[in-house]
């Protein structure tokens, strides 16, 4: 399963889902928008306002940069989507605004099939990232390291050690559901 | 492994879940030689990849399929009503591992509801009371923790703050189970290494699947033709109305036929009625067992939604089983709450790949971020409860949409009941004033995602007319058609699903195999 179907089912591309429904495929497009130094410029700045941490490095948002502009060009229609969304960026003189006035203006495009596809793009991409992950404190696959048994599943310690096992009157719990449902029965019968 | 002639009319089944494997197992250690047709292929547990996307792409069914309705996942996730998955195991291979019993009264829910306005509301023909020695069964096959002298899992790092929030609220039927995952090993397979990965098949095999138990046993007795990468795509009858073949298409894309004395679909609640639907034919215009016009409606989808909540101290919810927490005090029928049912709290955790697409879809800037950003301080819980089955949700074939193989594909539409809406609100703020109560900084009110639980579309009933199949989920239209999924639910209750599915699969499996034996098929 290729990663354009990804995109499709997570909502990432009404256009390249049109485009895929008419067999339209160019891998090989010759135009390709969004990878100029300027242009990736643009769209980097573009999802740090959208998913702004501080601590993240540049690396994590290039590559997210190079995933929304790899998948931006997959087919020509797609193509011509990135170069409206990107000359719209520049008529609003994006790359001036600062973080409060750059977020007004990615509200104003919330709709856009361009929005649509860097937001859905750079979420998928910038949380998958394994940089960010070590950042975020996740660290992922353990099974080849024993799993977490005695890595930390249960190393909390600021609250109480609570119960794992069931209430006493659990049991009960489950035949008072069958006792009221036999007063319920006579109840209705009675009427 | 058995080798069926395609020739021989065999017992036939579709699918190898939770319903299908243990059809398949429970048949063949009665002597029962079975053909088994899985759409996916035998994907391994050293196959198993601790990765969200990774796994997602490997093993998800990703088969075109279409949405409609008001439910939010058409807006979210078009084209992804469900999170299932095609392989050998089926779905087991996903599952987290709940297995709580349904309650008596929601077997009843017509009697104990009364009339809901737009709910299409029908007791069960089957009560708790004849289901129970099934529960036994299924929890001891399953390995249940706190069941049959199962011990309970440990307290994991979610659970603590899960368990501290629900005795600070008052809750007291909280626990870490029951599970269907060792805590030490049983049945041949090893206690669990909390290594934080089962909705991607748990490669330690700790985890019950029908892929690590029931499948390989089944293979064992000599009498299982197990075939991967095999998807029906009709059910052919005689003259006389009785199922008579099986066509599906192989690896190479070619479609064989399988003929068989008996059919058992257990392709999941979407898959099911579409088959049933696919095979119509001049004598079933309408789809297989259909008379009653119920084939793919009442789809249920439990009453979900999740909340995570963001702390000032680490969680690393991450770590360990997923699913190891449930708090069952919400789960009764109180209508004084302003909805009928019930629902569990139960823990749940994502990786940080699956919080950003899940947490709140579409969602961007600061708060967002800030929940990601405090990923190792986030603590989750997923809310499950019965949702209304309604005669208009419903699976339908598409009349756009075609699949691989240029079959129509299933249409799921779903809107949402009042009383599902009413649950959601309520058991939001309830999880709220949990996750307060131990400190939390910041909650969020994670909507229902592609479904896991699909229910109810060729429903059980004691009448015909009411719905698909009787009491042991032989259809009322055809004497040697079975259906043994979830699709046979009645009504969908509070509880996680498969240990139901299980339970009564063992049960339809000994009712078959003495109805073979006895000549009734």
């Amino acid at each position: 399963m290729n990663i354009s179907r990804r995109g499709m089912l997570f909502g990432t591309s009404s256009v390249g889902a049109l485009a895929c429904l008419f067999g339209v495929t160019n891998v090989n497009a010759k135009m390709i928008i969004g990878s100029s130094a300027n242009d990736r410029q643009t769209i980097t700045k573009m999802i740090k306002t959208l998913y702004p941490h501080e601590r993240f490095p540049d690396g994590p948002y290039q590559r997210t940069t190079d995933d929304v502009i790899g998948k931006g060009n997959a087919d020509p229609a797609k193509t011509l989507m990135m170069r409206d969304g990107i000359a719209d960026l520049r008529k609003a003189s994006f790359d001036s605004l600062n973080f409060r006035e750059a977020t007004n203006y990615l509200k104003e495009i919330e709709g856009s099939a361009f929005f649509s596809h860097v937001r859905g793009t750079s979420v998928v991409t910038l949380y998958n990232d394994k940089e960010v992950w070590d950042l975020l404190g996740y660290e992922g696959a353990s099974y080849e390291k024993g799993g977490y048994v005695n890595r930390g599943f249960n190393d909390l310690n600021w609250l109480p050690e609570p119960r794992i096992t069931e209430h006493p009157d659990h049991a009960n719990f489950f035949t008072a559901t069958q006792n009221k449902l036999a007063e319920l029965k006579q109840t209705n019968t009675n009427k | 492994m058995n080798k069926i002639d395609k020739n021989e009319s065999a017992v036939v089944i579709i699918g190898s879940g939770a319903g299908g494997g243990t059809m398949a197992y429970e048949l063949t250690k009665a002597g029962i030689p079975c053909v088994c047709l899985e759409a996916g292929s035998y994907i391994k547990p050293e196959d198993y990849t601790s990765d969200e996307w990774g796994a997602f792409m490997q093993m998800a069914w990703l088969d075109a399929r279409g949405t409609s309705g008001s439910w939010r996942v058409n807006k979210d996730f078009p084209g992804l009503p469900a999170w299932l998955v095609k392989a050998v195991g089926g779905t087991t291979t996903h599952w987290a591992g709940a297995t709580p019993r349904f309650m008596d009264y929601e077997f009843k829910t017509r009697t104990t509801y009364g009339n809901v306005d737009g709910a299409n509301l029908l007791d069960w023909p089957v009560s708790l009371n004849e289901m129970e020695p099934y529960y036994d069964k299924a929890e001891k096959a399953i390995g249940s923790t706190h069941r049959h002298g199962r011990p309970p899992l440990p307290a994991n790092n979610n659970y603590k703050v899960f368990a501290n929030g629900a005795e600070n609220v008052g809750y007291k039927f909280y626990a870490t189970g029951p599970y269907g995952t060792n805590a030490t090993p049983y049945d041949g397979r090893p206690g669990s290494i909390q290594d934080g990965f089962n909705f991607q098949g748990d490669k330690n095999s700790s985890k019950w699947s029908t892929a690590v138990r029931e499948i390989p046993r089944a293979l064992k007795t000599g009498l299982l033709d197990l075939r991967p990468n095999s998807h029906v795509i009709q059910i052919t009858h005689d003259k006389d109305g009785k199922a008579n073949s099986v066509l599906y298409v192989d690896e190479n894309g070619d479609i064989q036929r399988q003929k068989a004395k008996v059919v058992c679909v257990a392709g999941n609640s979407i898959e099911s009625p579409r088959l049933l639907l696919l095979s119509s034919s001049s004598m079933f215009p309408d789809g297989l067992a259909n008379s009653s016009g119920q084939v793919g409606r009442n789809y249920m989808r439990h009453m979900t939604g999740s909340m995570y909540a963001r702390f000032d101290k680490p969680v690393n919810m991450y770590r360990g089983e997923t699913m190891a927490g449930f708090i069952a005090d919400e789960v009764v029928n109180d209508p004084a709450r302003g909805f009928v049912g019930g629902y569990y709290m139960e823990t749940l955790a994502l990786g940080p790949a699956f919080l950003g697409a899940f947490l709140d879809p579409g969602a961007w800037r600061a708060d967002f971020s800030k929940m990601m950003d405090g990923y190792s301080n986030l603590a989750g819980m997923w809310l499950v409860g019965e949702d209304m089955p309604q005669s208009t949700n419903r699976v339908t074939l598409s009349d756009s949409i075609k699949d691989q193989y240029g079959m129509a594909a299933p249409n799921v539409h779903f809107d949402d009941h009042p009383n599902d809406v009413a649950m959601r609100e309520y058991a939001y703020e309830k999880a709220e004033a949990l996750y307060k109560s131990v400190g939390a900084v910041q909650t969020v009110r994670t909507p229902p995602y592609p479904s896991t639980h699909n229910l109810g579309t060729n429903r059980m009933s004691e009448k015909p007319e009411d719905g698909v199949v009787d009491k042991w989920g032989r259809a009322h239209d055809m004497k040697n058609l079975f259906i043994s999924d979830g699709s046979v639910m009645t009504s969908g209750a509070a509880a996680n699903p498969t240990l139901t599915i299980t339970a009564l699969a063992i049960r339809q499996g000994e009712y078959l195999a003495n109805e073979l034996k006895k000549g009734n098929l």
